[in-house]
């Protein structure tokens, strides 16, 4: 395997399939690696930590097909360190060498042969048709959604994103628990009907960064696997199986308390109160009244701040308390200037979500406090 | 849902009468009822306490040991012995802790408790303050003095109300314990020299009655502003704070008390899991029962366990968010007393609570909102708040052995020792 390629389009590649790379591999060292296998004119470098794997295509001048596996954090750090302008690439027996003018580096290979499969083209996999979407919008759900999933894998099934066939379109669904988003996609069309499929977070966190910039994203949904092109870039993750959360029962028809505040506001004040939080338990307490909401924290060894914000507020007076970082994440994900919070009482699920349309909604459940 | 505003006093002060010399005569009998100086004899001795018999004769602490003797030459002095001072110290704090465990040790002989949680098991506070005095006097042998009030000065200045006095060369006992009723502050506060208050010395006394503030009452009468030229801006203002009996300070729970906690002693060693398993059940209710009182919740369970040859271990786990409920503890203990190989024979069992918060703050979860509640009994669901709360109130009438946690069929708890 031989191949000379810019130095800046080979560090890119490396960097991209290097996201799928957890390390130190663990109990497969090979998984530290990134592979890199020429075909004609093409490199493809590919990451994978058994359930994500990206890879990136980039054209090379090539001179040899093959393929390697080399540790990946090194292999990046040496081609980003060469000089600008062309790195020539070879495999040896059981090193690589890596020369750019008068700097040559040898380092040895992992084991190729032990590298989870990678599906090397689009013509090669098994998974169902392709489905084109607009980037943009869906890195905007995704913003929206990926937020509400549990990052703790105790529980596996949080730490997924649901997407499924809705009359409407494309639903995303997520929650750890505490909170919940719900992002319809309306007119967007990717599963058959009723069919739905749950994606790591983590694929679609690593998808989102992929998306920035990006025109169409194709996304291909198989029994076991789902994949996302974007450029010359394939992300690969396994889905997770297992029964969602029956999520639609959570979330209430109507709610009898309704307060609608400036989201710069409301956010620019809590992250103010927040300040005081010192713990992972304090929550900050809204007292919702008539055209006020009154922030308040109180943190046991510390004071306490509040602070009074302007708003619209329909329904019974009341305190309720939630835990500000989950507001805070819930309110920035509203696309407007302003935010609905409905609720029903201290100790029910209430619903962040924007004054415009209806394609967003944030369910959070409040702290009780005694 | 800030503290609401106070409308019962909440606030204990306890001061132990005569601490040191106190113990000196149990310690050694043939002292009782003599006058008993605690304090070095010599020539620049001062008395670090004394007995009431001795303050019959006008002795007081901190008085020169050679005025002492003078005033009364049959006066037995005894050296200072700081460890057996320290030992009555903490037996008095484990007292102090059965009823809330908000305590806040003040030196040795003093301490400032807030019992506004546990008034709900324990009644009213001037309840617990007759029970606290009793408990002093059969578990120590000691007597003391407990005021009652809304804020630490005015409870601070009840317990003062409710010692022994000596007038005219004569010894009267005191109530023991003295409340001051929420409304009822300023006209106890401004009965009281200037010199009651804290941050009031010999000279600001002085300074004062320049004034012609000889009372608190006379203090508050004195507008903020010339208090503040008078004193200067922090004494002043804080003075002025005061005479009107604001003084928001809570109790500080003493840095030891970051943790509610409950162990036994066996007669008979322990050496089967499922006797571990069932004493686990019951140490986790009294816990969750104290931490409830407290309005505090916690994060760590420790279990400790003490073996026949008192090699001593313990184990704990952290969880994502506070408890207070005996489920909750004693669900955690028992998976940690799982992983301890009981038949060498377990002397001692305690479980403790750490990482409190106060007022308890629990992240609800969706799986509380759905239908059927959570996975497992070990999940809080909004109906157990109902039940603790009776549990809780059907303790406080009919006593601590009316609801007892209950325990799988094989795992019966044992009877009441």
């Amino acid at each position: 395997m031989r191949f000379r390629s810019e130095r800046d389009s080979l560090v890119e590649a490396l960097s991209v399939a290097g996201r799928a790379v957890t390390g130190r591999g663990g109990a497969l060292p090979v998984l530290s690696g990134v592979r890199l296998e020429v075909a004609g004119e093409q490199l493809h470098a590919a990451g994978s930590d058994l359930d994500l794997s990206i890879q990136a295509t980039v054209a090379v001048a090539g001179s040899g097909d093959g393929v390697v596996v080399v540790p990946a954090r090194l292999v990046t750090d040496i081609v980003r360190s060469l000089p600008p302008g062309a790195v020539n690439v070879e495999a040896g027996d059981d090193e690589v060498g890596i020369t750019s003018g008068r700097s040559h580096f040898s380092v040895r290979m992992l084991a190729a042969a032990e590298f989870p499969r990678v599906p090397a083209a689009a013509g090669d996999t098994a998974l169902a048709d392709a489905v084109t979407l607009d980037a943009a919008e869906l890195a905007d759900a995704l913003r929206q959604v990926v937020r509400a999933a549990s990052s703790d894998d105790a529980r596996p099934i949080l730490t997924g994103v649901l997407m499924a066939a809705e009359e409407r379109g494309l639903r995303l669904v997520a929650t750890d628990s505490y909170r919940l988003a719900v992002r319809d996609l309306p007119g967007t069309s990717v599963l058959r009907e009723g069919q739905n499929v749950l994606v790591p977070s983590k694929a679609l966190s690593e998808l989102q960064r992929l998306l920035s910039g990006a025109e169409k994203v194709t996304l291909r949904l198989g029994e076991h696997d789902a994949s996302f092109e974007v450029g010359d870039v394939r992300l690969t993750t396994r889905l997770i199986v297992g029964d969602f959360p029956n999520y639609r029962q959570l979330i209430p028809s109507s709610y009898p308390n309704r307060l609608v505040v400036g989201k710069a506001q409301l956010l620019e004040a809590v992250r103010r109160v927040k300040l005081l939080v010192r713990d992972a338990t304090t929550p900050v307490r809204m007292a919702l009244g008539p055209d006020t909401l009154g922030l308040t924290v109180v943190s046991a060894e510390v004071g306490q701040a509040s602070e009074e914000v302007d708003a619209r507020y329909e329904g019974a007076e009341m305190t309720v308390a939630f835990n500000p970082g989950y507001l805070i994440e819930g309110a920035e994900a509203i696309s407007g200037d302003e935010i609905v919070l409905d609720t029903q009482d201290a100790l029910r699920p209430a619903v962040i979500r924007g004054t415009d349309g209806d394609d967003y909604l944030y369910l959070l459940m409040p702290v009780r406090v005694s | 849902m800030v503290r609401r505003p106070e409308t019962e006093p909440s606030i204990l002060h306890v001061d132990m009468d005569s601490f040191y010399a106190s113990v000196e005569v149990l310690h050694d009998p043939s002292l009782a009822g003599r006058p008993v100086i605690v304090g070095a004899a010599g020539y620049r001795g001062v008395v670090a306490s004394c007995t009431y018999e001795a303050r019959v004769f006008g002795i007081h602490s901190a008085m020169p040991s050679a005025e002492a003797r003078r005033l009364c030459p049959e006066a037995v002095f005894v050296a200072p012995h700081p460890g057996r001072y320290a030992a009555y110290s903490r037996r008095l704090h484990a007292v102090l802790g059965d009823y809330t465990p908000l305590v806040e040790g003040i030196g040795l002989d003093e301490a400032f408790l807030d019992v506004a949680g546990a008034r709900r098991l324990f009644g009213p506070a001037s309840e617990i303050a007759v029970a606290i005095r009793r408990s002093i006097a059969d578990e120590l042998e000691l007597e003391c003095a407990v005021g009652v009030g809304t804020s630490k000065l005015v409870a601070k200045l009840a317990s003062r109300q409710a010692k022994p006095r000596v007038t005219a060369g004569r010894l009267e006992p005191g109530p023991g314990v003295f409340v001051v009723e929420a409304g009822e502050e300023l006209a106890f506060l401004h009965q009281h020299p200037v010199g009651a208050l804290w941050g009031v010395g010999p000279a600001t006394e002085q300074r004062l009655r320049r004034l012609g503030v000889v009372t608190v009452g006379d203090l508050a009468a004195v507008p903020r502003t010339t208090l503040v030229a008078a004193l200067g801006t922090s004494l002043g203002a804080h003075l002025h704070e005061l005479s009107w009996g604001r003084d928001r300070r809570g109790v500080e729970p003493d840095r030891e008390a970051k943790s509610v906690g409950h162990e036994q002693t066996y007669p008979i060693d322990l050496a089967e899991g499922a006797e571990l398993r069932r004493e686990a059940v019951r140490l986790a209710d009294a816990v969750a029962a104290r931490l409830r009182l407290g309005g505090l919740a916690g994060r760590t369970v420790t279990v400790k366990v003490r073996f026949s040859d008192f090699v001593t271990i313990t184990r704990s786990q952290t969880l994502p968010g506070p408890i207070d409920t005996a489920l909750e503890v004693a669900t955690v203990a028992r998976s940690l007393l799982d992983d301890v190989d009981p038949t060498p024979g377990v002397r001692l069992l305690g479980i403790s609570v750490s990482m409190l918060s106060a007022g308890a703050a629990r992240q609800l979860s969706l799986d509380d909102a759905l239908e059927g509640g959570g996975t497992g009994g070990a999940r809080w669901s909004p109906a157990w708040d109902e039940a603790w709360r009776a549990v809780d109130e059907l303790r406080r009438r009919f006593g601590q052995t009316i609801v007892r946690q209950g325990v799988d069929r094989d795992e019966r708890p044992l009877p009441d020792p």
